[in-house]
């Protein structure tokens, strides 16, 4: 049996089972913790889409502009995330360049195409694969912050070299492109609320 | 209480625990997503690493972290002072980031866990469980040192190249830290403690 289904929904803060007023709206107050209940996150699908389109602008100059500048006494060399993974591949860092390429591109790119796939689906009112579906969203949860590597890469390094002309680095406009690609991916992921996708089968039941 | 209702929040599905305080993972049979994990001894084992956690986080802010060596220059860095520099050269939203996510919302979350146990452990709930709860249950995804640890490793490797990399003290403290909250966050249950407040409400 199905919380909805009984007229009652799950605290999103305590995990409280709350009865829903019938008449209103179906909003309520959580008598053990005091925070709004709902039976479904609010303007789940909208939100979400909203915040894809966005980290899918954002990421095109977080990868166009350089994450880096290195500035040594032999010139000035700039690294975009793509030229910075190319470069370790060259000195033969393979264990780092994975790592990079793994957490900046992979993981980014697969999260906006997992979230871009369960929205459709939803919207959609498909009814196969569930289970695969919801963890394909726990997958996007669980990688969601370790797009953050790059970004503190580039903070520690600017934060250790500055040492003049001799050598120094500093950030790129991309890590802050980048910085707000990670963050608006992670709200997305949080906005979407994934009992949407068990929702369905009592539409097509009724 | 022997019998236990919980909500799968993934599907939605209603699902009755028979004996919530046995040890193990509570999954649900609808979707076969964690519901909750209990241990035993969660409160003591919360107690005893939130304040490990809390000295080691101190020991990490204060010693030096990485020293970096280029012909006889020498610069220090920590978390601190990685944040004043990125400040200091302008770049707001990076350094305002990092101090989120390595400083402001780990402590936070440590003194909270503190804050929380110690009077738990004491057989006492404080008036503020409920809010500490809520504040834990938000903050959860922000808090990134692990992620910052991955990041640390890495640029040590592509310093190496640059010039001499000396880790101090910080970074040995550091990387315990990261696995005493890891393991925290395993032991962490806080149905358990939801159900001392409805308890507690129900004597009064």
């Amino acid at each position: 049996m199905r919380a909805i289904e009984c007229g009652l929904a799950c605290c999103s803060v305590c995990h409280h089972i709350v009865k829903m007023p019938s008449s209103n709206k179906g909003v309520a107050i959580c008598p053990r913790c005091n925070e709004e209940v709902h039976y479904r996150k609010k303007n789940s699908l909208q939100h979400t889409w909203a915040l894809v389109i966005a980290s899918i602008v954002f990421y095109i100059p977080a990868n166009m502009l350089p994450m880096m500048h290195v500035h040594t006494f032999a010139g000035t060399q700039s690294d975009t995330i793509i030229s910075g993974v190319i470069y370790f591949l060259h000195s033969g860092s393979y264990l780092i360049a994975s790592v990079i390429f793994i957490a900046s591109i992979i993981v980014p790119i697969t999260k906006l195409m997992i979230l871009i796939y369960l929205l459709i689906s939803v919207q959609m009112k498909k009814t196969t694969n569930k289970i695969k579906r919801k963890k394909l969203y726990e997958l996007t949860e669980l990688i969601g912050k370790w797009s953050m590597v790059d970004v503190y890469v580039v903070a520690i390094m600017i934060a250790l070299v500055h040492f003049g002309g001799l050598s120094e680095i500093k950030a790129g406009q991309g890590a802050n492109y980048f910085l707000l690609v990670v963050i608006l991916t992670m709200i997305a992921a949080m906005r979407f609320d994934v009992r949407l996708i068990w929702d369905i089968k009592e539409d097509n039941a009724t | 209480m022997s019998e236990h209702i919980v909500c799968c929040h993934e599907c939605d599905e209603l699902v009755a625990i028979h004996h919530p305080y046995r040890e193990g993972r509570f999954k649900c049979p609808q979707c076969g997503s964690l519901l909750f994990r209990h241990k035993a001894g969660m409160i003591e084992k919360m107690y005893a690493l939130s304040i490990s956690a809390l000295i080691l986080f101190g020991v990490t802010n204060y010693f030096p972290f990485l020293s970096f060596e280029v012909a006889g220059n020498i610069s220090h860095a920590n978390f601190f002072t990685s944040v004043l520099y990125l400040s200091k050269e302008g770049e707001y939203l990076l350094s305002l980031a990092i101090l989120m996510t390595t400083i402001v919302i780990p402590l936070l979350r440590i003194v909270l866990f503190v804050v929380l146990f110690a009077p738990l452990y004491h057989r006492h709930i404080p008036s503020y469980a409920t809010n500490v709860l809520k504040i834990l249950e938000y903050s959860t995804p922000w808090g990134m040192l692990d992620v910052f640890l991955i990041g640390v490793l890495v640029s040590l490797v592509k310093l190496v190249k640059m010039g001499s990399i000396i880790a101090g003290t910080s970074v040995w403290a550091f990387g315990v830290l990261v696995f005493v909250l890891a393991y925290m966050q395993v032991v962490y249950n806080p149905h358990q403690i939801w159900d001392l407040i409805d308890k507690n409400r129900g004597d009064i």
